[in-house]
């Protein structure tokens, strides 16, 4: 008796919590989905006559030059990530199994990259990037991104290529592989797990990033959140443009996060608990 | 022989330089340049001037600095009471119920929209005129309220955004805590009269204990750094009344070219962030050295 009615109970509050956590969600989309006229005039939970959130999005395109940034978030996010894996990946293979003299102390000064806030970095780096001719470059803010995403990479493949036997290493040696042989036909191949963390939630930070976006680019090299920023601007936004802008520039991020469900949550899990 | 070992290390040290070269130059040495600009007076253009303790000095008298640091221990205790504790019982909850994946879910997909997002979404859920919140407010026949202006309610606003946001991470990781608890220990406990409240405080927290610190710390450590969704909803104001340390150090910075007086901002902020961190890193370092 009592515990049908705690269940019943418990039921009832997570119900209560699930519709106010997408009450955001199905507010947005919504608005989105209804042309500014309809908008103006409706409430927000009644449903649209017409769908338009295709001329939205075209409008959004216009005036926030939506594409251009998202082609940039995008190279941004691929060379970015591509090199923290090959770079992270090569640094841990050599720190766990070629185990150079202070290979702790190197890894140790590698992973103190992550111990920092970022606000410590802004300064210098928008000084550096002016002197060098990095500042508004795609190339500068490839490199920043791979650097801010190399020491936790570093610390997820360190930890995985403990877990690989030995023998299959020694068994290569006596076939005279060399480190680099050893590096790309039998560590490599075998880092497909974490690979696609790595990649999944690094990609998805640098397309989230906002900071380094908004600090050392101007002009052409923006990335895509900072103008999705400016769309925020207190006065004068049109909603449904805004909101078909945002859902568009979230898009990738909550495609990737379907497919790849598994390797999400284990990445969260690295990413804080270490293990 | 000799030179063959030379030449393994060699290539050893050839194959972490990429990753070594990239963090030290491009985060490393700047940290440790910030350290020295916070020692400076400098506009970012003209030569800086040396001034000592001066930007330490001031930061403690200044009003704004006051308020700015008010509200970050705002957001510390907040974060603890919604994000962590709310995590917590969402979890203990959850779990075993018949639809545990989907209720999951729902609480996870905002981790994977950005902070930007999030922020324009709650801006529109906080308009005053158009936006949902006093919308329904209105079905009540309750007045407009001005989420986003009103002090402190502004900073309340935007910590409700950040619990939308964060609560899944912490739920999911109390999650995991809790399928490493052995079902017979809670059991063994009910049999012998305990309730679920009394299992829970003596047998389900004390087990949680290793995940509930790296919560915390996390938690913390985050709470400390928040600045996008600062940034994006209220830019701090108005009248600086929403602003948190890093959001100051961006303004002082970027928008008042006080590049010394931001530098010195950020080594505290640093130093605060590291303090809290200090323990767990050292743990999690001493367990790992039991790899070797």
């Amino acid at each position: 008796m009592g515990a049908k009615i705690r269940r019943i109970f418990t039921y009832f509050i997570l119900i209560v919590l699930v519709l106010a956590w997408l009450l955001p969600i199905f507010s947005v989309v919504l608005a989105a989905l209804k042309s500014p006229a309809e908008f103006s005039s409706q409430k927000f939970y009644e449903l649209p006559g017409k769908i338009s959130i295709v001329s939205n999005l075209k409008m959004a395109f216009k005036q926030w030059k939506l594409y251009e940034y998202f082609t940039n978030s995008l190279i941004y996010s691929i060379c970015g990530g591509l090199i923290a894996i090959i770079a992270s990946s090569m640094a841990g293979f050599s720190i766990i199994r070629l185990k150079p003299k202070f290979n702790f102390l190197l890894f140790i000064i590698i992973y103190s990259g992550t111990l920092f806030p970022f606000q410590i970095y802004l300064i210098p780096l928008y000084k550096f990037f002016n002197m060098t001719g990095l500042y508004d470059t795609r190339i500068g803010m490839i490199l920043v991104y791979s650097a801010l995403c190399i020491p936790f990479s570093l610390f997820v493949y360190r930890g995985f290529y403990t877990t690989i036997p030995r023998e299959i290493e020694e068994a290569a040696k006596i076939d005279g592989c060399g480190p680099l042989k050893l590096y790309a036909y039998i560590f490599l191949p075998q880092s497909s797990a974490p690979t696609a963390v790595v990649a999944l939630f690094q990609m998805t930070w640098i397309w989230n990033d906002l900071l380094f976006g908004m600090i050392l680019t101007r002009t052409d090299s923006r990335p895509i959140m900072v103008s999705l920023a400016t769309m925020s601007g207190v006065s004068g936004g049109i909603i449904p443009y805004i909101m078909a802008g945002t859902i568009f520039t979230s898009f990738p991020t909550v495609l990737l996060f379907i497919l790849l469900r598994r390797y999400f949550i284990s990445g969260m899990v690295l990413s804080t608990a270490g293990e | 022989m000799k030179k063959n070992n030379f030449m393994n290390n060699f290539i050893s040290y050839l194959f972490i330089s990429p990753a070594f070269l990239l963090v030290v130059i491009l985060l490393l040495i700047p940290m440790f340049q910030n350290v020295y600009y916070s020692f400076f007076n400098w506009d970012g253009i003209s030569m800086p001037v040396f001034n000592g303790f001066k930007n330490y000095i001031a930061i403690f008298r200044d009003v704004d600095f006051r308020i700015s640091f008010q509200n970050t221990l705002l957001w510390v205790a907040f974060t603890l009471i919604f994000p962590v504790m709310g995590g917590l019982l969402i979890a203990v909850f959850l779990r075993g119920l018949k639809f545990e994946n989907f209720f999951k879910s729902i609480f996870y997909i905002p981790l994977t929209i950005s902070f930007v997002a999030t922020g324009i979404m709650w801006n529109y859920m906080y308009s005053r005129e158009i936006g949902v919140i006093n919308s329904i407010l209105e079905l009540f026949r309750i007045d407009k309220v001005s989420w986003l202006v009103n002090v402190p309610l502004n900073t309340f606003s935007l910590l409700i955004s950040w619990t939308w946001q964060q609560i899944g991470v912490n739920m999911v990781l109390f999650l995991m805590g809790l399928s490493s608890i052995p079902a017979e220990q809670t059991e063994a406990a009910m049999i012998e009269g305990a309730n679920r409240w009394q299992t829970f405080i003596h047998i389900i927290f004390p087990m949680l204990r290793p995940i509930t610190t790296v919560v915390i710390v996390m938690a913390l450590a985050n709470s400390f750094k928040v600045f996008d969704l600062i940034y994006v909803m209220t830019r701090g104001g108005p009248y600086r009344s929403s602003e948190t340390l890093a959001m100051t150090m961006f303004r002082e910075t970027f928008t008042m070219s006080n590049m010394g007086y931001g530098a010195a901002i950020s080594v505290v902020l640093s130093v605060i962030v590291i303090a809290i961190s200090a323990g767990y890193i050292k743990s999690m370092l001493k367990k790992d050295l039991l790899y070797y």
